[in-house]
């Protein structure tokens, strides 16, 4: 309670003792003394008045404050003279705290989801759930009704998540009611964001859109959008912090009730479940009341067979961090914050030389009265300084480093993901820009505490004397810093290089199949009949020369997996299968290896025959010929599989090579089972398609056709599959530049560490290499000096790097079990000792000139 | 004068906060005016440096014991007044037994008072 009261002024305590003397010098006038011997006596009587000022001073609370502003102002004066030392440890730690930034923002923008809407946390999700089963997928009068439950909330939206075309471009669209922007306000950049319709059809532009596709152009608000061939106004473009309530970030907000009526009239029908909805609950009304009072109406609109249906109402702006997203983030965040550490070590090394440079000063200071404490304040603040010009000099560094990064990211995705993809906004919001800060003073701790201490604890005599005498400790301290940055960047060397080799080895693996040239087509949503009226089609368009639908694309993730065993066998064995049309085969150019491929009439009637892969027919009859044979599919517990009624037995009627059809990383697909089918059976859910030439199928070049099928093109999702297999090996590929990004900067600032150090230890020796110059030594033997110490640090650092890796990708190899995927990789060991080593000459090669140049009269002078 | 001065007892560590509150309990007082009282009601025996009066005092107002206002003294110059407060009150009860015991204590260990030869 006394800290918040108002501090007295020197001024007022000054008053009181005047005050004082006065009155005492009036008593004594009174008692008979004369007004000149009475003052002086007061004053004899009172003691030592300006100590007793002082006292008071010192004892005030706003003392430390000052001396912190006297700290700030003598550190800010000795950095501003050493521009040099000021500029280079700064932007050093600026550079590591810029990293681990860029890392926190990613882990900010996708796990600690910044939500910026009105009031997030009073928003829920409506949903239902039963004994089997739930969903969050609604009618459109499902919503009308909630939406009118005003004794539970405040507002409730739907939206119905979807892609549309604008010229041909896909946009992410968020089909939403009316009153959407009313009731979630997020921040808006341009225009009213109200779908409230006054005239035209308005819509509302994402900032991640507007940019995209307008270029930022302010002008846009009021003008028309195309989206699948129908104009639309755009009202309004929102701030980038918003892009939508979940995952995926949307483009362009469209109201509902116009969108149905111009492309899709079942979306707001009394049948399709196709609308979610988010209500803001009444802030007098609990959870739990919210989905008792829920349960009767969920109950009456969900028919569930086994019944217990009841309501679910769950946070929609929860965000989704648990122990395994840490788990996760951990070891990504280890490889950014290791560079982080390598640079605080640089510049703690930077500062301990320069502690034993400064002795004269701190010597001076410390005889002059200066507490121990007090210069350690001062060093400290100093280091202070440094990280927070860093930290913000690492925040200006790290949104430019995600821009760039954003730019890369897009420019090396393949051209048709990346047209689909959207990224969260990656924002550099408080959150953010608290951890800079924090992380800057937390690397203070690190790099310039454990120096102020050291220079602090010094010999007065000799430090004034002149004789360094840092001590042993200070030069084995800067030694082992030295030693762990080189055990840092050899660590990250190797593991980019493992991931590089692992990248490429990926990349070159044989599917079995050729991708080129060839485009899958999906169906977004659930709706299968649009497959079946696509799939003739396409057989009639010039520009397709085959075309093929399965159960499933290859290299999408998606698998199914039975129980097949040889008839007459117990011994079932997981095997993934798939529906394929007869002309599968032949359009992934994959030759029948034995006995023939579907015959048409066999797809029509799904005739109970399979084409097994070579490795299907060698676990089921090894050694034997698997044409003629049966297979039993069956679920592990020996019941029929509900997803196959009747396929309890099939013929094999050929043989296919072993391909690669999903996870690439995973490798050849453990076996594998093909069962006949056409596009107008329900086990057709894709499609394959194969040009007359490669460029025959541009992304456009079916858009007519698709819009035959369906008035929104964008419900089918054309890729090309050679994308799709880029797509596999992106994230190897991603990770492995990243983690050279991260070894180069470890390797470079270790070597300049490595240099620090060895400059450090000659002009320490000077005097020594000069005495040895003098006796005879050869340049040779200098030199062998300055290297031997190199090659003792980098080899006791690369040393402890080497099992430090080994030990970690050995753990990480247990852990996962990826066919293609080595990662105990000999290359890249022997490339991280290349490396270290070929830090060590450079870092070497200067001061080893320098050393051998020691003139031994000038040596022996000095001083 | 001197001699006279080198005779007083010096105070120790801690007894000028008692001395200075039981002052105050006749009434707020300004610093001039409490070292006066303080040698006066020990007949001149206790030695207070006028000085090292107002850290104690600065102290005691810091532990919410005494508080302090501007006002007039009686001749009519500007002085900084110092009230007890309740807690000063409660402050002084407890020391004043303290001391009454370690004074009762420490008579009774060195015994009644010698003869002056």
């Amino acid at each position: 309670m006394s800290f918040f009261r108002h501090p007295r002024s020197h001024e007022d305590f000054s008053t009181e003792i005047q005050a004082h003397l006065d009155l005492e010098a009036d008593r004594l006038v009174a008692d008979g003394w004369n007004r000149e011997r009475a003052e002086a006596e007061a004053r004899r009587a009172f003691g030592n008045v300006a100590l007793v000022k002082e006292r008071f001073y010192e004892k005030s609370r706003w003392v430390w404050l000052e001396q912190f502003i006297q700290d700030v102002r003598y550190a800010a004066r000795t950095l501003r003279h050493n521009p040099a030392f000021f500029a280079m440890t700064a932007l050093t730690l600026a550079v590591g705290i810029g990293l681990t930034t860029v890392a926190f923002t990613v882990f900010n923008a996708y796990v600690l989801r910044p939500y910026a809407v009105r009031q997030p946390s009073t928003l829920y999700q409506i949903g239902w759930r039963s004994q089997k089963s739930g969903g969050k997928a609604f009618r459109w009068i499902d919503y009308q009704e909630l939406r009118d439950r005003v004794d539970l909330f405040d507002g409730v939206v739907a939206e119905s998540t979807r892609f549309v075309t604008s010229q041909g471009r896909p946009l992410a669209a968020a089909l939403v009611s009316d009153n959407y922007f009313d009731m979630l306000g997020p921040g808006v950049l341009f225009g009213r964001p109200s779908l409230e319709r006054a005239e035209g059809n308005a819509v509302v532009l994402s900032h991640q859109a507007w940019s995209r596709l307008f270029a930022r152009d302010p002008a846009v608000v009021g003008t028309d959008i195309d989206l699948n061939g129908h104009p639309f106004r755009i009202a309004a473009v929102l701030r980038p912090e918003f892009v939508g309530l979940d995952d995926s970030p949307r483009d362009i907000w469209v109201p509902i009730t116009t969108y149905a009526a111009l492309s899709d009239p079942n979306l707001i029908g009394v049948t399709e479940r196709r609308i979610e909805i988010t209500a803001r609950l009444r802030h007098d009304i609990s959870v739990e009341h919210a989905r008792t009072a829920l349960t009767p109406f969920m109950a009456a609109i969900v028919a569930e067979p086994g019944g217990g249906v009841r309501a679910d109402v769950e946070p929609a702006t929860r965000n989704p961090l648990s122990l395994e997203m840490l788990a996760l983030f951990s070891p990504i965040f280890a490889a950014f914050a290791l560079v982080l550490v390598t640079a605080c070590a640089n510049v703690s090394n930077v500062m301990l030389a320069r502690g034993v440079a400064r002795h004269r000063e701190i010597a001076v200071r410390l005889s002059l009265g200066a507490s121990r404490n007090r210069v350690v304040r001062q060093l400290v603040t100093e280091g202070l300084l440094i990280s927070i010009v860093s930290g913000f000099t690492a925040l200006a560094m790290s949104a430019l480093a995600l821009r760039a990064g954003v730019a890369a990211f897009f420019g090396t995705l393949p051209a048709s993901v990346g047209g689909i993809l959207r990224l969260v906004p990656l924002t550099l919001d408080h959150r953010v820009f608290l951890f800079a800060l924090g992380t800057a003073v937390l690397a203070t701790g690190l790099f310039a505490l454990m120096p102020a201490l050291q220079a602090s604890r010094l010999s007065l005599i000799d430090a004034v004397r002149g004789s360094g005498g840092s001590g042993r400790h200070g030069s084995r301290l800067r030694q082992s810093l030295v030693i762990a940055q080189v055990a840092v960047s050899l660590v990250l060397v190797v593991v980019a290089v493992t991931l590089a080799r692992n990248g490429i080895a990926v990349g070159s693996l044989n599917l079995g199949y050729q991708t080129d040239g060839v485009f899958s087509i999906n169906v977004r949503g659930s709706d299968g009949d649009l497959l079946r009226r696509l799939a003739p089609l396409l057989a009639t368009d010039p520009g397709v020369a085959e075309v093929a639908v399965t159960g499933g694309n290859p290299l999408f993730i998606r698998s199914r997996t039975i129980a097949a065993a040889a008839a007459g066998t117990r011994s079932a064995i997981a095997t993934r299968y798939t529906f394929v049309s007869p002309a599968y085969f032949s359009l992934l150019r994959v030759p029948i290896v034995r006995g023939r491929g579907f015959f048409a009439n066999e797809a029509q009637s799904e005739a109970r025959v399979a084409i097994v892969s070579e490795a299907t027919a060698r676990q089921l009859w090894p050694g034997d010929d698997p044409i003629g044979k049966l297979i039993n599919i069956e679920r592990p517990e020996g019941r029929p599989v509900d997803e196959l009624p009747g396929y309890e037995e099939v013929t094999v009627v050929g043989t296919a090579p072993d391909l690669v059809s999903g996870f690439i990383v995973d490798g050849l697909d453990p076996g594998h089972i093909y069962l006949p089918t056409t596009s107008n059976s329900s086990h057709a859910i894709a499609a394959l398609i194969r040009g007359r030439t490669a460029s025959d199928l541009g992304p456009n070049g079916l858009q007519d056709l698709f819009r035959r099928v369906a008035a929104d093109p964008e419900v089918f999702e054309l890729l090309p599959l050679e994308d799709l297999h880029a797509l596999q090996i992106y994230p190897l590929k991603a990770a492995s530049s990243v983690g050279f990004l991260l070894g180069a900067l470890a390797l470079i600032l270790s070597m300049s560490g490595l240099y620090g150090v060895l400059t450090y230890m000659l002009s320490q020796r000077t005097r020594e290499i000069g005495i040895r110059i003098a006796l005879g030594a050869t340049p040779g033997g200098v030199v062998q000096l300055v290297v031997r110490q190199s090659t003792r640090l980098a080899a006791i650092g690369g040393t402890i790097g080497l099992v430090v890796a080994f030990a970690s990708l050995k753990t990480l190899d247990a852990a996962i079990h990826l066919n293609t995927i080595a990662l105990i990789d000999a290359a890249a060991f022997a490339g991280g000792i290349a490396a270290v080593m070929a830090v060590a000459a450079l870092a070497v090669y200067h001061p080893a000139r320098r050393a051998t140049r020691i003139d031994p009269a000038a040596a022996l002078r000095a001083d | 004068m001197s001699t006279r001065r080198s005779e007083r007892l010096q105070l120790m560590q801690g007894t000028l906060d008692v001395l200075i509150l039981r002052t105050l309990i006749f009434g707020p007082e300004h610093g001039q005016g409490i070292a006066r009282a303080i040698q006066q009601s020990s007949d001149n025996e206790l030695l207070v440096e006028h000085g090292a009066l107002y850290p104690a005092l600065q102290r005691l107002e810091e532990k919410g014991w005494i508080s302090a206002t501007w006002g007039t003294s009686s001749n009519n110059r500007k002085a900084r007044f110092y009230t007890l407060t309740k807690a000063g009150r409660n402050q002084l009860a407890h020391e004043s037994t303290k001391w009454r015991r370690l004074a009762a204590a420490m008579s009774r260990v060195l015994g009644p008072e010698p003869e002056k030869g």
